[in-house]
């Protein structure tokens, strides 16, 4: 069993746990977990993989986080960030060992009201796509 | 014989400069400290040092000042110029959250970095469009005039950051700043108002870096130059206090000789001339009784008293010729040293007095030839005792010597003379100014010759 460490709420995840896997794709996004100020949703993608989507605030600013977990090495995959609708942040990525995901981090700025952050993956080769949103 | 009253004043002032000299009878040691030229000149340089000082950091801060603002300008017109403009888009003016984040992202990394502490981008109606303090975004304030003259006409403007204002209350953690202003445009030709915030301390850490380039030329050259005139200052200071009290001291022994003079005319008038021409008015009216009784020997007697008046006429003019010098020019060396010399003649002095031709020596080396002759004979006369005395002028290679002999007492002319005695001294400062020597040569026992000598 692997397991990995991720930053946001030192929340240990089994990424090798096919069952889990499973339940996660079967139970969809689960809901977003707050640790402090931090906003966390999780969620499955069109295919195996499973992705995370993580704000913080940071002085005066939201810090987001985005990850996709395909427990595959080498997988190309363009991303992109959506604040209150519009393109913050793009970009493409490789899926790295040990555990076979990749993460991005962005900051953006902490609108008036509320900010809705969005983070969506897709796979290059295969179409598989990942999206996940939050309210900050 | 009553004190004459310059000298009694001469002589208190004396007394009062002597007294300062030597017992130190000012109220304060620190009043006498303070009267020192020597501590008045260093006191004037260390003044003078500190207003230097005070001037370098002064200039060195403005120069720092302007050096450091134009800096700012620079680097802000730069930055306005090559990343602020090029990443303004039309979401940044409609507030668009994604268009703001990628404008951010981009000022962090390249604007925040360095000298610039904060950055506002305005519009013309004083909304800010983006600031790295994102809670001002959105917010509007008023533009001063200097900012609107930037927006309307171009360039930079700089001031020190006016931390009671609103729109800078996020930046008084940062203490002093320098706000330099200048105008970007947006993809659609909007000018908007590029603001940077610069920390005033680069502007103090320049004064100091210039100030610390100049300090040792300054504070090192003054310093040195103080170092190097001081002891000149301390010998002129001494040679001044020197020179004023050998003054003090020559116009003391001159009011005394003057007073001792009066007293010793006074003294031969009434021993001399007086008491003869007394004896030869009684001898008159004897002579005259007798010549009225008819008793013969009057013509005797009255040829011995034409005898006594003449000499009487001859100690006056002697003593005519000691108060005031004789018309020189006119009657020359030789009748005015007749004249001096006779009391010794009438008191058994054997003179001899020879006179070169002087006519074309100047009048005043021929008042100085007759003073010191003057001072010679008086001085051979009153303390040398001696049978014989030999004034002599002559004209060596065109020039000028005296030479005043006896064959008295003596003295050791190695020694210096008793208070009182400084006829000759104060002589010699008069022969050294008209380019001559005086010399007193003299043995105890074997006489005293005086020679001055003056140079064609």
């Amino acid at each position: 069993m692997t397991r990995r460490r991720t930053t946001a709420g030192r929340t240990w995840v089994t990424a090798g746990s096919v069952a889990t896997a499973a339940m996660v794709i079967m139970a969809g996004a689960t809901p977003a977990t707050a640790g402090g100020s931090d906003v966390i949703k999780r969620g499955g993608c069109s295919g195996s993989a499973v992705w995370k989507l993580k704000a913080s605030a940071q002085d005066g600013r939201i810090e987001v986080e985005g990850e996709v977990d395909s427990n595959r090495n080498g997988q190309t995959w363009r991303w992109r960030i959506m604040h209150n609708g519009d393109v913050s942040a793009h970009g493409k990525a490789k899926t790295k060992a040990p555990s076979g995901s990749f993460d991005v981090r962005r900051t953006v700025v902490d609108a008036p009201g509320t900010d809705r952050l969005v983070w969506r993956a897709r796979q290059v080769a295969t179409g598989q796509t990942c999206r996940g949103s939050l309210r900050f | 014989m009553p004190v004459h009253p310059l000298f009694s004043r001469l002589r208190l002032l004396g007394a009062a400069h002597r007294a300062r000299g030597t017992t130190g009878s000012y109220p304060h040691g620190l009043r006498r400290l303070l009267v020192n030229p020597v501590i008045q000149f260093l006191a004037a340089g260390i003044v003078a040092l500190l207003m230097l000082l005070l001037l370098v950091g002064w200039l060195s801060e403005r120069a720092a000042t302007d050096e450091a603002v134009k800096d700012a300008r620079a680097t802000t017109q730069l930055l306005g110029r090559s990343v602020v403009q090029p990443a303004l888009s039309r979401g940044l003016l409609t507030g668009n959250a994604a268009a703001v984040d990628k404008f951010d992202r981009q000022m962090r990394k390249r604007v925040l970095v360095g000298d610039v502490l904060r950055l506002k981008i305005w519009n013309r109606s004083g909304t800010i469009l983006y600031s790295d303090k994102t809670p001002l975004i959105g917010q509007q304030f008023e533009l001063d005039e200097d900012e609107v003259g930037v927006l309307d006409q171009g360039g930079s403007a700089a001031d020190v950051s006016d931390l009671s204002r609103p729109e800078n209350r996020f930046e008084k953690g940062f203490g002093r700043l320098l706000e330099v202003y200048t105008p970007v445009r947006t993809p659609s030709g909007q000018v908007l108002l590029f603001e940077a915030y610069f920390s005033y301390e680069d502007v103090s850490r320049r004064s100091a870096e210039v100030l610390s380039a100049f300090r040792p030329i300054t504070v090192g050259g003054l310093l040195l130059f103080l170092a190097l005139t001081a002891p000149l200052v301390y010998v002129l200071a001494r040679r001044l206090d020197a020179a004023a009290a050998g003054r003090e001291r020559l116009l003391l022994a001159a009011v005394e000789a003057s007073d001792n003079e009066r007293r010793r005319i006074a003294r031969d008038l009434h021993d001399g001339v007086v008491q003869e021409l007394a004896g030869t008015s009684f001898a008159l009216s004897a002579a005259a009784a007798r010549d009225n009784r008819g008793e013969s020997g009057s013509a005797a007697q009255l040829e011995e008293l034409a005898s006594g008046v003449r000499h009487s006429l001859r100690a006056l003019r002697s003593l005519l010729v000691e108060i005031y010098p004789p018309e020189l020019t006119t009657e020359g060396l030789a009748a005015a040293f007749d004249d001096l010399v006779a009391p010794c003649i009438a008191s058994g002095i054997e003179v001899d007095i020879q006179v070169a031709e002087h006519a074309d020596v100047p009048a005043e080396l021929v008042a100085l030839v007759w003073r010191t002759g003057q001072e010679a004979v008086r001085n051979a006369q009153r303390h040398a005792h001696p049978s014989r005395i030999m004034v002599s002028v002559t004209r060596p290679n065109g020039g000028i010597r005296l030479d005043v002999v006896d064959d008295g007492v003596g003295f050791d002319s190695g020694r210096r003379p008793a208070e009182g005695h400084l006829g000759l001294r104060g002589l010699r400062d008069l022969v050294r100014d008209a380019g001559g020597s005086l010399r007193v040569e003299s043995t105890p026992g074997a006489g005293t010759r005086v020679t001055l000598e003056v140079e064609p």
